[in-house]
């Protein structure tokens, strides 16, 4: 029984080779376009992979490979007693998570608003001032953002002329809002830029389907519920997957240029950390381990979300 | 179908990344294996070239990085540079550090790859550690005739630990037989204010504060009707040192010695934050909150944003460095407004503290500058380092050339006047073509205030040139205290004991050690802890200040100020041991 199943298996196995050769032939210049991504992606994401060595040495620059001391899991173990990791890491999702749930709505609901604006000119001058913050720096955002919210600034005189408040508020002090003025600073540099994808997916929708709608009677948020999301389904899907893997590696930019002091308990994330325990401390072994740590866990989050995405929906990046 | 072609497709990807991924490894541990040769080429290859002729000038070139930026650089192509490749036949291929220089460092030494001439200042252990810099002792010896005077029984403190005495840099960053004469430091007071007053004196916390609050009592807004600031604080990442926590130390008497308040007798370090003392400075500063004369932004904005406010002329008082808000005060000078500039004053807790600013600290070593192990000829550079460390180098590189830059008049040297004129009023472009003060840390040098065999000063920072860059109100302030210079209002070095290290801040702990963690961690509590109780409303000082001390020892303080401790006595015991020599 086994070993006929063996057989019946390997018989496709060696067509599927031959197929492969051929179609290798057939394709070939695609396959040869393909070759500098490849070489790319390896250069850039693979071969840095051989530093990972580095968290299981106790490294020191310049000594040749086999001269390093070997450690075993120290730097983890350091890693996970240390208090401050897990503050950081609860600030990183937190943050993470916030800007996940905001860059996702509020790009795609512009972009369905945007969608329906009939006179084409206001469409493209809205769409283009919408997403020229994406070119703007950090540092720039950064200043703005503080300068905005400063106790003389624009937000505070605001409040204070329409005698909501009586104090001006120190915004950027306080802790507690530290992670709505990142995710929210955060949504203004990206949403226009963001909406572009989707906008370019709603493109694709045959208008044959809208005029469907309109002849059954139809209104327009109907048709955007029937026709337009359905439409941008995959679109949505598979980006959503794709930040669920990069959940983790928020990057430190935003924190460090917008954080101060007092609001460190809520500013420190895992890039942070690794900046100021690690490399400005010379500990490259201890940065390689968290790291390696923000590496397994962003596989694990993009396998999960991925999995969970194939059940429900059927749509999965691979 | 097309399920299948995908998946044949990723299979021969997969097959590509595996078979270049091993050629990868294979090519990276040869790449490692390359470099080894260069990274452990024997450190004590030292001496091994003493055949050089004595007077050789054929022209070279070295190469030279630097971790302080240097933006006027000129390629050698000042008049001081072209002067010093007639001299020595040198010509340097610099580059100067931008961005963070610390991981400059790091890739030198994971890379083997060093120029000729380091100027590694505090990072100087990485290259120790990778091999990639010569202990310089024999050569001193041999070829350096000059460095050995002008450092004298200071040469020892350039000897890198208790246990490995070997010289790696010469240190070039601390001056010998320096007298300072800039007061930068103190609290500082608008011209304005002081005037205001009638010129009260200034010198206890009371003092400072009380001339303020009147100040701001009589003029709330400037001409424009925007609000005058009481005291503003810059607190913006590293600044938090200069502005906020070290005058802690400063008010109580304390010399300043980074994190750390020392005992002079039993050189026990404490970290400085704990003592009763400071608590009460805090105290203050949480009182000057709360009467809102310190600046409410304090410790939420950026430093260009500190820097504007200064700018502006709204702000009375600063508690900083001259260095640290001179870009601000340059403004106001160039905009006229020379009342709205600032004065030092030596401001302390109470009347019978000294303030601590010009507490001698003898020659302090450390930073310097180093010759890399895979420099091809030490001997020459060595000879290039001691020839701007003679009197002709060091005279070159503070006045200029004879003749062009100064003039030698009565046999002391003189800057005419035009060209002093071109350095108050087009100073980058002069640099620039002068060249003038490029090789300051690259070459051992006097400080100010040293003279020469004629009795001239070695520098240009000497008490009778320095008021000649004062202001006229600034005269006018100092002539209301009695005072020439800045620094007769503070109590001069004579009346404190030479410390016996140096500066705690200057002593290297390598990045591993747990001293070091320590400290972060002890820095990321207080950054916290220190504005939180500063802003606190004054009822809750008490509370937030004994929780904050209770997290200190959780974090481990004692553990960390053992371990200082034993840093510091270590160097005393190194500088002392060359003292009975």
């Amino acid at each position: 029984m086994e070993a006929a199943a063996a057989e019946l298996e390997s018989k496709p196995a060696k067509r599927a080779g031959r197929r492969f050769w051929r179609i290798l032939i057939q394709q070939r210049y695609l396959y040869l376009m393909s070759l500098p991504f490849i070489a790319w992606a390896f250069v850039f994401s693979y071969l840095p992979l051989w530093g990972w060595t580095m968290a299981f040495q106790k490294f020191r620059p310049g000594r040749p490979f086999l001269d390093q001391e070997w450690v075993g899991l120290q730097y983890f173990r350091e890693l996970f007693h240390d208090p401050q990791f897990y503050l950081v890491l609860r600030n990183t999702i937190a943050m993470s998570t916030m800007s996940l749930v905001a860059g996702f709505t509020v790009p795609i609901l512009f972009a369905l608003v945007l969608n329906e604006v009939r006179s084409m000119s206001v469409k493209r001058f809205v769409q283009t001032v919408s997403y020229l913050p994406h070119f703007v720096s950090w540092v720039v955002v950064a200043g703005l953002v503080t300068k905005m919210l400063a106790t003389d600034g624009v937000v505070n005189g605001i409040l204070m002329g329409l005698h909501l408040i009586d104090q001006p508020i120190q915004y950027m002090a306080k802790g507690n809002l530290f992670w709505y003025i990142v995710t929210g600073s955060d949504v203004w540099k990206e949403m226009g830029w963001n909406t572009i994808i989707y906008l370019a997916a709603i493109s694709g929708i045959g208008p044959e389907l809208y005029e469907a709608a309109k002849v059954d009677g139809a209104g327009r948020l109907r048709s955007i519920w029937h026709i337009t999301l359905p439409g941008i389904r995959s679109t949505i899907i598979i980006l959503l997957i794709i930040s669920i893997g990069h959940l983790i590696s928020i990057g430190f930019e935003k924190q460090f240029l917008l954080g101060n002091p007092l609001v460190s308990d809520y500013a420190q994330v895992l890039d942070l950390y690794a900046l100021n325990y690690g490399l400005s401390m010379g500990r490259f072994s201890f940065g390689t381990a968290i790291n390696i740590f923000n590496s397994i866990i962003s596989l694990f989050l993009l396998f999960v979300a991925n999995g969970v995405f194939k059940r429900i929906t059927k749509e999965s990046v691979f | 179908m097309a399920n299948k072609r995908s998946r044949s497709a990723a299979a021969l990807m997969a097959i590509a990344l595996t078979v270049s991924m091993l050629a990868g490894c294979a090519g990276k541990d040869k790449g490692n294996g390359g470099a080894s040769p260069g990274t452990a080429a024997p450190s004590g290859s030292a001496g091994s070239s003493p055949s050089a002729s004595a007077e050789d000038l054929a022209p070279v070139t070295f190469t030279y990085f630097s971790e302080d930026p240097n933006p006027n650089w000129n390629n050698m192509q000042d008049d001081v540079s072209k002067e010093i490749t007639k001299r020595t036949g040198v010509t340097l291929n610099a580059e100067y550090a931008v961005g963070d220089p610390a991981q400059k460092v790091a890739l030198m030494a994971a890379s083997g790859q060093y120029p000729d001439i380091i100027a590694a200042k505090g990072d100087i252990g990485k290259l120790v550690d990778a091999g990639g810099v010569i202990d310089l002792t024999d050569l001193i010896d041999k070829y350096a005739p000059n460095i050995k005077r002008v450092l004298g029984p200071y040469l020892s403190r350039a000897k890198y630990t208790t246990k490995d005495q070997a010289i790696y840099s010469i240190p070039t960053w601390a001056a010998v037989n320096e007298q300072k004469f800039v007061a930068g430091g103190g609290f500082e007071l608008q011209h304005r204010v002081v005037k205001e007053a009638g010129y009260p004196q200034i010198r206890t916390l009371q003092d400072y504060e009380k001339v303020i609050k009147d100040y701001l009592a009589k003029h709330p807004t400037d001409e424009n009707g925007n609000k005058n600031v009481g005291v503003s604080l810059n607190a913006d990442d590293w600044h938090m040192y200069i502005s906020v926590t070290n005058p802690a130390v400063a008010v109580t008497g304390g010399s300043d010695d980074g994190e750390y308040w020392v005992d002079q007798d039993t050189f026990e370090a404490t970290y400085h934050f704990r003592r009763p003392e400071e608590k009460e400075y805090f105290r203050w500063l949480n009182h000057m909150n709360a009467e809102g004369l310190l600046d409410k932004e304090s410790f939420v904005q950026k430093y260009d944003q500190y820097k504007a406010k200064v700018a502006s002329g709204r702000v009375l008082g600063l508690i900083d460095q001259d260095w640290d808000y001179n870009d601000g005060q340059q403004a106001l000078k160039a905009a006229g407004k020379f009342d709205q500039t600032y004065g030092h004053y030596p401001v302390t807790m109470s009347t019978d503290i000294k303030e601590p600013s010009f507490w001698p600290t003898g020659f302090m070593g450390g930073y310097g500058i180093s010759i890399s192990s895979t420099a091809k000829d030490p001997v020459r550079i060595i000879k290039f380092l001691d020839f701007l460390a003679s009197d002709e180098g060091q005279i070159l590189n503070n006045w200029g050339i004879e003749g062009k830059h100064y003039i030698v008049e009565n046999g002391k040297r003189v800057v005419p006047k035009e060209v002093q004129e071109r350095i108050n009023n087009d100073n980058t472009a002069f640099t620039k073509e002068s060249g003038i003060g490029f090789y300051w840390n690259i070459m051992v040098h006097y400080g100010d205030g040293a003279k020469d065999a004629n009795g001239d000063y070695y520098t240009k920072n000497n008490p009778e040139l320095i008021p000649v860059g004062y202001s006229d109100v600034e005269r006018e302030t100092l002539k209301a205290y009695n005072a020439t210079i800045w620094k007769d209002l503070f109590p001069a070095e004579t009346e404190f004991k030479e410390k016996a290290y140096g500066a705690a801040w200057n002593i290297q702990i390598p990045g591993e050690d747990e001293v070091s963690i320590l400290g972060n961690k002890m820095k990321d509590i207080t950054w916290k802890r220190v504005p939180e109780a500063i802003l606190a409303k004054p009822e809750d000082f008490d509370k937030i200040w004994d929780a904050y001390q209770q997290d200190l020892v959780k974090a481990g303080v004692e553990k960390m100020e053992k371990g200082y401790t034993k840093y510091v006595q270590d160097r005393v015991a190194l500088w002392r041991a060359d003292e009975g020599k």
